[in-house]
């Protein structure tokens, strides 16, 4: 777009016809969005951690370790922030999980977007356990 | 569930005790004569203030030195007044990040109370319960209360507790939880989780 750009872009074409024809292909443009939805995707795979689902405008939602935890993210070129709001699965060591959910987004996002991925904070926002999906009645033995 | 100015009062009462017993004891030293020999104080009934009363309290630095005791000790005991109003003293929010991890790992206390809260309003015979946390999450500290009817067994409840819900904080939090109080009162309420009873049992024909 800009003349110094296209010099440069020309030079380079004289200098190595191969590598000019593949920038001249265009940009790939990642959104916020993307990189947050891979993230979501990536700890809602975690069996000890999850999102919450049903409800309208955030009110009724509860907890479901199936859904996807909601997630954003602050990219500064190629560099990511990532705040991860989670539930997770109760009594699940929390440190330790929380480092192998850290550890397996940042990898994750990293091999898929190419964006390296600086900090992962993660805020434990409910803990459920195993048998709440049941309503946690009791049983008559 | 909510703390006290325990400590604060019994080191003020302990403050106050010991100054009115050394008065006590001076006045009666005074009064026997022992005083006077040690210290050469006045004799007994000697007047100590030459001329009237009055003119003595009239003088200013003595009106302006009462002033200022008197605001001081005012404001100590406002102070001592507002210390009594009971507190939660909730712990601020758990910080759970290993060390050297890219990122923070927080954990709101109430988050971990609500789950242990859960836990034991489904044992048998629990009406209700509550669960506080404080201190950090390295040094948890437990108070729990719990509400049973005349249905329960306190004695498995207390041993559930023991070996179930404090175990699987402590898992959660990866620490011990040493500092733990139960509190359990009795209510004639019924137990009612809201939810339906499961069954398993044999259909007889």
């Amino acid at each position: 777009m800009n003349p110094q750009g296209a010099q440069a872009q020309s030079l380079d074409t004289r200098k190595d016809p191969v590598a000019g024809s593949i920038d001249a292909r265009g940009h790939t443009v990642l959104a916020n969005k993307v990189v947050e939805k891979i993230a979501s995707q990536v700890a809602g795979d975690e069996a000890v951690a999850g999102g919450s689902s049903g409800g309208f405008l955030g009110i009724g939602a509860h907890a479901d370790l199936t859904s996807r935890p909601k997630v954003s993210v602050e990219l500064s070129g190629n560099m990511a922030t990532l705040r991860v709001d989670v539930g997770m699965l109760y009594p699940a060591p929390l440190r330790q999980a929380t480092e192998d959910l850290r550890q397996r987004i940042r990898d994750r996002v990293m091999e898929l977007t190419g964006v390296e991925v600086r900090h992962v904070d993660i805020k434990v926002s409910w803990l459920t356990t195993a048998d709440a999906d049941a309503g946690g009645e009791r049983k008559l033995l | 569930m909510r703390q006290t100015a325990g400590t604060l009062n019994r080191t003020w009462l302990a403050i106050l005790g010991i100054l009115v017993l050394v008065a006590g004891v001076a006045v009666l030293l005074q009064a026997t004569g022992i005083l006077q020999n040690v210290l050469q104080t006045p004799l007994r009934g000697a007047k100590i203030v030459t001329g009237g009363l009055h003119p003595f309290f009239a003088q200013q630095w003595l009106v302006i030195l009462f002033l200022a005791v008197g605001i001081i000790v005012g404001v100590l005991a406002l102070l001592w007044i507002i210390a009594q109003i009971p507190r939660k003293n909730l712990a601020e929010t758990y910080r759970l990040q290993q060390p050297g991890a890219q990122g923070r790992t927080t954990c709101d206390p109430s988050v971990l109370a609500d789950v242990v809260v859960h836990q034991i309003n489904t044992l048998p015979g629990v009406v209700a319960s509550s669960a506080l946390l404080r201190g950090t999450a390295d040094e948890p500290d437990l108070t729990l209360k719990v509400t049973v009817n005349d249905e329960a067994d306190v004695r498995a409840l207390l041993r559930h507790l023991e070996s179930t819900t404090f175990m699987e904080l402590s898992t959660a939090l990866e620490t011990p939880v040493i500092k733990r109080r139960v509190q359990i009162d009795v209510s004639a309420r019924n137990q009612n989780s809201g939810t339906v009873t499961q069954s398993g049992g044999i259909v007889l024909q």
